[in-house]
């Protein structure tokens, strides 16, 4: 691809860039949200057309083209949310829209399900192929995805940030069916935020900032700091990371909750304590999370807030000054067709519904102090939500329950599809709300995020706490030993 | 960016167009009237405006429209509003004719529709159930309902011997509500208002006010836009939901009583046929969106008064009968909402010419 440009409504979000990506090459691309990664890939996919400039693949040139032209041509994107169809088999989504069929357009089963086995057997992945998709868990899912791409058997796989829904092994086993279509003389182009990922698996990269092309190379010939510095650029520093402030009494107590996800879960939590739950994807800490909030059933045990127990749906737990940031923010947080101004102020209405009428001026004096402190860049909070960035729509969410007063915030994922600099903003935002005397409660897969803001770290396997470490003791290496059960098996 | 544009004329009319097109489309239809009156040899005066502001399209499947409009920006579906309102009507009729009392009436009138919406609500919200099949269901029982019942009781309760429900004239407040509320106006100079289109005037106000500037309005189109996000900042989705169902079903009480008064009787087996289309239909020509979240309840002001202008075209041409009435009420419906959708396409086009060009 030379000379790529693009503009929405005016706005350049493509300067005049250039991707090469030789044949068995992998490579990475890189740059914060709103760099222009997903535009590149949409025009390159066929999916946008470009301003101008060229794609040459394999090598023809294509102008224009249609999104089946260049999968015709031979390359699949795995889109970075889910686009697996709920309601079929594993098979049928595989073959999904290129189905086999006899005359008449009856189609072959059999054989459908004989070349998925095959190409699982293949790739090695454990998925039944005629279980129902909304059966499987979202690390298969992902796995599915790739698999379906996998089975157009394309010259050039486009990965966007396939990472963020899987665990460690189901990771591990991803680089290992890249490096063996890398092998077979295919490229793969990979996005990630994740460093090490990237410095473990890809042979070349490409930095974009802003729309610009601002670094490119060999990997071989970087570091992780270089690149992340071309990334973020020069005008943000490390933030402060971790410090330590007095704790108060319990302010939250969980005795003996047992759900569907997790069982005799036990917790205190102290005022303006920053507690992480962590473990693999399923382990049950994101249920436990959300159970203290009201948002996931429980079987038996009691939550107590501030020395009362308190037991009900969302608006009990709101009512007694809990807070959560949910994690998958598109599905779960964004009330996509009002504004911001509105999207923060929902929470607080539901909880003060007297007046019932709203009076924006003094809305919008209760949202500018927030705004300010949180650092939402919008250019107005009539603004509509979707015009922000994920990192500016997360503050967005948090600006929600800070404006009820919350004292305890619970965090589910929320550095999750965040770029490196929004990342440090919400770290930052969570050291000053803890040390303002908020609780805070964080639920993330990611160890460095926990090591630099987090005073305790309990660690979940299998729905059940099997670590609970003080802040010096949180390493990824033990963190990681716990989360895989590795230490229980070890004695 | 932060630099002052001036003002531009054409540009204030392009978002007049895109974010208020129903104007629009009454205007024009507001036109063709007035020309096929003049074709007529007749003159178009103040007192076609007056018809089209009194038209049962207007004042009765508007006022349901403004109910179904909450209804649909929360992503559901009302079909019981036309039976909904015969029923109501029939109840409220009963109740003048065996009591006589005006304010009895009304509150019957408004009772029974808010008990017919809150069997909608409940089933929908709480037990779940789909909203299309739901008011399905309604929609044949209510009127069924009203079928039976007029047969079954005397003509001397029903008010009239020809399976009607009709207000009992010989009672004292009939003249009250038949001919100074149901039929009459105000007048202003030659220009005459009927007190019904005030009434429906005033409620549309209250409605835009409450979906624009309450903290319940705004929960309305936050379930309408996301539900389970909605949900999880707070908003008691199946509250919200329920309770748009109650408060359409309170509207269709409004509907009955100005069924009632302003043409006097209810026929369950021919009344308010295909309402439940025709509100659908003003609130998509008011700009609301179907799949929910987004829309303006005024738009469903000029959705009603496109409608009812429409019916007034067709029979103020002598040519065309009334049986031809819902094809052209058919085709500006698929007109409107076509150069709706087609036409940011068209533009796009359009401006990816002149860019590539």
């Amino acid at each position: 691809m030379t000379g790529m440009s693009k503009s929405f409504d005016g706005n350049l979000v493509l300067d005049d860039v250039n991707l090469t990506v030789e044949p068995g090459q992998i490579h990475a691309l890189l740059g914060e949200n709103g760099a222009g990664k997903s535009t590149l890939l949409n025009i390159l996919a066929g999916v946008l057309p470009a301003d101008a400039g060229t794609i040459v693949f394999d090598g023809i040139t294509y102008h224009d083209a249609s999104i089946n032209q260049m999968e015709a041509a031979g390359l699949s994107f795995v889109h970075q949310e889910l686009n697996v169809i709920n309601d079929l088999t594993v098979s049928e989504n595989i073959f999904f829209n290129h189905e086999l069929t006899y005359p008449l357009g009856v189609l072959k089963r059999s054989q459908m399900l004989a070349e998925t086995q095959a190409l699982f057997e293949r790739f090695a992945v454990d998925i039944n192929p005629t279980a129902k998709v909304s059966d499987l868990k979202t690390g298969q899912k992902q796995m599915l995805e790739i698999c379906r791409a996998l089975h157009l058997d394309a010259k050039l796989m486009i990965l966007d940030e396939p990472t963020t829904a899987l665990g460690n092994d189901e990771i591990d086993h991803l680089f290992a069916l890249i490096r063996q279509l890398k092998a077979n003389g295919k490229s793969v182009i990979f996005v990630s935020h994740k460093m090490p990922e990237i410095f473990q698996i890809a042979d070349t990269y490409t930095v974009l900032r802003n729309g610009q092309l601002v670094s490119e190379g060999s990997i071989a010939d970087t570091t992780p700091l270089a690149v992340t510095r071309a990334m973020v650029g020069e005008h943000r520093g490390t933030t402060a990371g971790y410090r330590q402030r007095p704790l108060g009494d319990v302010v939250l107590e969980v005795s003996s909750l047992t759900s569907d996800a997790f069982t005799g879960v036990n917790l205190k939590v102290h005022r303006g304590e920053i507690l992480a739950l962590t473990g693999l994807a399923g382990c049950g800490a994101s249920e436990l999370l959300q159970s203290m909030f009201g948002a996931f059933p429980t079987l038996s045990g009691t939550i107590e807030i501030g020395g009362k127990p308190v037991s009900g749906g969302i608006g009990a737990f709101a009512r007694h000054g809990v807070g959560m940031l949910p994690t998958n923010r598109k599905e779960n947080s964004v009330i996509p067709d009002v504004s911001v101004l509105e999207n923060v102020y929902l929470a607080e209405h539901c909880l003060a519904f007297w007046p019932p009428y709203i009076v924006k001026r003094r809305e919008l004096e209760r949202y500018e102090p927030l705004g300010e402190m949180l650092g939402i860049r919008a250019a107005s909070p009539d603004m509509g939500i979707n015009s922000l960035s994920g990192g500016n729509q997360q503050k967005v969410f948090l600006a929600r329950w800070l404006n009820t007063d919350a004292d305890i915030m619970l965090f589910d994922n929320p550095t999750q599809g965040v770029d490196v600099g929004a990342k440090e903003d919400i770290y930052e935002l969570i050291l000053d709300l803890a040390d303002k005397g908020k609780t805070i409660v964080i639920n993330t897969l990611e160890i460095p995020e926990i090591q630099k803001v987090s005073d305790r770290c309990v660690v979940l396997y299998s729905g059940a706490v099997v670590a609970d470490l003080p802040h010096d003791a949180i390493n990824e290496h033990d963190v990681m030993a716990y989360a895989t059960n590795a230490i229980d098996a070890r004695s | 960016m932060e630099k002052k544009q001036a003002f531009r004329p054409l540009d204030a009319l392009s978002s007049l167009w895109r974010n208020h097109s129903y104007v629009f489309v009454f205007v024009v239809l507001l036109v063709i009237y007035a020309i096929t009156i003049e074709a007529t040899g007749k003159t178009f005066n103040t007192g076609h405006i007056s018809a089209i502001l009194s038209s049962q399209n207007t004042v009765i499947v508007g006022s349901m429209a403004i109910g179904q409009a909450l209804v649909i920006i929360t992503g559901q579906i009302d079909l019981s509003v036309g039976s909904g309102m015969v029923l109501t009507a029939g109840v409220t009729s009963l109740v003048f004719n065996l009591t006589g009392s005006v304010p009895l009436t009304i509150l019957a009138a408004l009772a029974t529709g808010v008990l017919l919406g809150t069997i909608n609500g409940v089933l929908v919200a709480y037990a779940k159930m789909p909203p299309f099949i739901v008011t399905l269901g309604t929609m044949l029982i209510f009127r069924s309902l009203a079928l039976w019942a007029v047969r079954l009781i005397p003509a001397s309760i029903t008010g009239s011997p020809s399976s009607q429900f009709a207000l009992d004239s010989t009672k004292p407040g009939y003249n009250w509500l038949r001919m100074q509320f149901g039929t009459g106006s105000i007048k202003l100079g030659s220009f005459a208002i009927p007190y019904v289109s005030i009434l429906f005037i005033v409620i549309l106000i209250l409605f835009v006010l409450i979906a624009t500037k309450t903290k319940y309005g705004k929960s309305v189109y936050a379930v309408g836009s996301n539900a389970k996000a909605a949900g999880l900042a707070g908003v008691s989705v199946q509250r919200v939901k329920a309770s748009v169902f109650i408060v359409t079903g309170l509207l269709v009480g409004v509907a009955a009583i100005i069924q009632e008064c302003k043409v006097g009787n209810v026929t369950p087996a021919t009344s308010g046929m295909s309402f439940e289309m025709y509100s659908i239909a003003a609130v998509v020509l008011g700009g609301i969106a179907m799949a929910g979240g987004r829309g303006n309840v005024l738009g469903v002001l000029f959705g009603a008064l496109s409608y009812a202008t429409v019916v007034f075209i067709i029979v103020s041409i002598p040519a065309l009968g009334a049986d031809i009435q819902n094809t052209f009420q058919g085709l500006v419906l698929i007109l409107v909402i076509l150069v709706q959708t087609a036409g940011p396409s068209i533009r796009e086009r359009f401006r990816r010419k002149r860019v590539t060009s």
